[in-house]
């Protein structure tokens, strides 16, 4: 055990002593705090629908500045201008004489848009460069339908207002959930499937790249006759592990304290990624850490199979169909989280990480389930702890040329 | 502390590669372990650290069962290497409390062997900034930081220049005479005969030559003559002793400054002497031939290394 705790110090002082990792997750932290407290210094209520608070009069001031100009001709005479400013809010109309002084002012970008109303359902639009989120033909549509329908009743003396609020009758339901609401655990579901899949491929990456160096740099042989092989790749890996959590825990802390801090400015948009229950983020923990021991202990184990760090991915590309399976089949079958499949899937361990994670989160799971599925877990980790260890021992000093998973394992079998 | 290797046999697939290697040490005395590329000495020191699992035989420590692990072990690896990111003292410091030591005494011992071996202004540098002699240096100071018994060292004058040998030289000297137990595998005869006591010829898995080196030589130098002449170049002389003295001694070898003669039959030196006397040949060089480790090795081994 002390050796053990030597080898666990010695491999956490590499990553936090290691300049790059403590700067990138400073700055993945603060960078994602820095977006999410945006709201509270400057508009965004165009993309979050909260007006900022303080001074209005100062505000509106700001805000007329910053108003586009649209420019219009009524040729059908059907426009009604209250309307159009209702409709296109961050807007001022100006009516134009004829369609050259239109086409004209948005050529001399004096008005942003141009509408040259020619029909009751007919008109010309002009704008100088078209983005992709140009929404103004689809508003404007709006507005026409509505002129158009005013412009009916007039005509033949039905009353508008009675007509719109026989259509549009107000609905109201009151929704109560017994269970889970998929509709709003989906996506942080999918956020958090995304976050655990990274750490077990980033990590597990560089637990064998870790491994391989110790290899290429010969400082194996020192160790192996120093120390168990348990201790050297529990220590790695558990090193990985702490390394791993700190840093998505620093980033993820940081987004998720600054996101419910603002959470008003951003009027609960986000919540469906940040707003985390307590208990998805409880079994988020377990079983992603769970998972990502699981992998790391085989991602170490095949560093060891490797004498070059260039042959590292080549080692690992099986381990690596599983887990972009697993990933895949999870992200798949989030829609379907109560299904047979993902089910069984969830009490194995190579994919229980996610889909009984998945299950807790958006499905009906029953505890026993879930203590059931998290042994089994626990018990591979050990399992595949232990197997890790014998082939990085086996591995080690076995230089030169690549050694298939297969044949380690028969060698190990033989050698016992 | 006495150490025995006992009929050590080991095979890697179907090749057996170590075919009973026998041969002991003790405290305070060095065993060379020599042999050609390949002859089988990595693998032997290999399953004496327990790397390798012997396919059968025994090592004792003093009567009982070898176990690396209970003893503090300087082990120098003929795959040297450390970690080329790291700081040298942290390397050290990790390497030494990995082998039972406190962090306090394992700075300590650190900072004592790199002052010994010349290089503790380099405690705090990477690796990778060091020469490699110097890196060579801290390889053979992380060996011995832990303060071993027993000391193991696989080549441990390759890539050092003469300077660096010395230093090492000295250093081997010291551990010897502090009574430790030193196994010292090496091709480089020189070396092994400056330490050791005792040798172990190891040729192709076996051990073809071993014992105390002192009496080996002795053995091997038994009958044997050295002769060189004022007055007859080194091929002249060796025509004249085969023309005229065949019946008493013949020649077994040739140095750049003499001719190695053999005793032939029941003649002695005295013998010779007085036939040689009476000969035309003015004596330069005349004694008796104390064989070097080289030529031991040669003929038992066969070929020059």
């Amino acid at each position: 055990m002390r050796k053990f705790i030597i080898v666990l110090r010695y491999e956490l002082k590499e990553y936090f002593t290691n300049k790059v990792f403590m700067i990138l997750t400073a700055m993945l932290a603060v960078l994602g705090v820095i977006l999410l407290f945006l709201p509270r210094f400057m508009d965004m209520s165009d993309f979050t629908g909260v007006q900022i608070a303080g001074d209005n009069s100062g505000q509106e001031e700001t805000e007329e500045g910053e108003k586009d100009t649209f420019i219009y001709l009524d040729k059908a005479g059907v426009v009604h201008k209250e309307i159009l400013e209702g409709m296109f809010s961050d807007v001022i109309w100006q009516e134009a004489g004829d369609e050259t002084e239109v086409a004209a002012a948005v050529e001399a970008r004096e008005a942003a848009a141009g509408f040259v109303v020619t029909g009751a359902s007919e008109y010309e639009y002009y704008v100088f460069n078209k983005s992709m989120t140009d929404r103004n033909t689809a508003v404007f549509d709006q507005a026409m339908k509505l002129f158009y329908r005013m412009d009916y009743c007039s005509r033949t003396g039905w009353d508008l207002e009675e007509i719109t609020a026989m259509y549009d009758v107000p609905v109201t339901v009151t929704e109560t959930v017994l269970n889970k609401d998929s509709e709003s655990n989906y996506w942080y579901c999918y956020f958090l499937v995304i976050v655990v899949f990274m750490l077990i491929v980033y990590y597990g990456q560089m637990i064998a790249v870790s491994v391989t160096n110790e290899k290429s740099n010969r400082a194996i042989e020192v160790l192996v006759t120093s120390t168990s092989s348990d201790s050297l790749l529990f220590g790695k890996v558990i090193a990985g592990a702490i390394g791993g959590v700190f840093q998505m825990g620093v980033v993820l802390g940081a987004i998720l304290l600054a996101y419910q801090a603002n959470r008003e400015q951003w009027g609960g948009m986000l919540d469906m990624f940040l707003h985390i229950p307590a208990e998805v983020i409880l079994a988020f923990t377990f079983f992603g850490l769970g998972g990502y021991l699981f992998y790391a202990f085989l991602y170490g184990a095949m560093g060891a199979l490797v004498s070059k760090t260039e042959d590292v991915s080549k080692s690992v590309s099986g381990l690596m169909v599983v887990i972009m399976a697993v990933y895949f089949f999870s992200l798949i079958n989030l829609m379907d989280v109560d299904g047979k499949i993902i089910r069984i899937l969830s009490f194995l361990p190579v994919s229980s990480y996610s889909t009984m994670f998945a299950r807790i989160a958006m499905g009906t799971v029953a505890p026993w389930e879930i203590l059931a599925s998290f042994l089994i877990l626990a018990a591979s980790i050990a399992g595949t702890g232990l197997l890790g260890a014998k082939i990085y021992r086996m591995g080690t000093l076995r230089y030169g040329n690549p050694i298939k998973i297969g044949a380690a394992l028969k060698d190990l079998k033989k050698s016992e | 502390m006495k150490l025995e290797v006992k009929d050590i046999r080991k095979s890697f697939g179907e090749k057996e590669v170590l075919h009973g290697i026998c041969f002991q040490v003790e405290s305070g005395k060095a065993l060379g372990l020599l042999g050609r590329n390949g002859a089988g000495k990595t693998t032997t020191i290999r399953i004496l650290m327990d790397v390798f699992h012997a396919d059968s035989g025994e090592i004792l420590l003093d009567g009982t069962k070898f176990v690396p692990a209970k003893h503090q072990i300087g082990y120098l690896p003929e795959e040297r290497g450390l970690y080329p990111k790291r700081t040298v003292m942290d390397q050290m410091v990790y390497l030494a409390c990995l082998r039972g030591m406190r962090t306090k005494e394992a700075r300590e011992n650190a900072v004592r062997w790199l002052e010994r071996l010349e290089v503790g202004e380099y405690a705090s540098r990477k690796l990778e900034t060091l020469s490699k002699g110097n890196q060579q240096k801290v390889q053979l100071a992380s060996t011995l930081v832990c303060n071993p018994d027993i000391v193991i060292l696989d080549e441990p004058f390759s890539g050092l220049d003469p300077v660096n040998s010395q230093i090492l030289k000295d250093v081997v000297n010291e551990l010897i005479g502090d009574n430790k137990l030193v196994i010292f595998s090496s091709h480089q005869m020189s070396y092994v005969e400056e330490f050791c006591d005792n040798i172990a010829v190891i040729n192709q898995g076996k051990v073809v030559l071993d014992g105390e080196l002192r009496e080996i030589k002795r053995e091997y130098g038994r009958n044997r003559l050295m002769l060189a002449a004022e007055n007859y170049s080194m091929e002249a002389l060796a025509e004249k002793t085969r023309r005229e003295w065949d019946d008493c001694v013949s020649i077994v070898g040739q140095k750049k400054e003499f001719l190695i003669l053999e005793l032939k039959g029941d003649t002695d030196r005295r013998r010779f002497m007085e036939r040689l006397v009476r000969s035309d040949v003015e004596v330069e060089k005349f004694g008796g031939y104390e064989p070097s480790l080289n030529d031991i090795f040669v003929s038992k081994v066969g070929e020059e290394i």
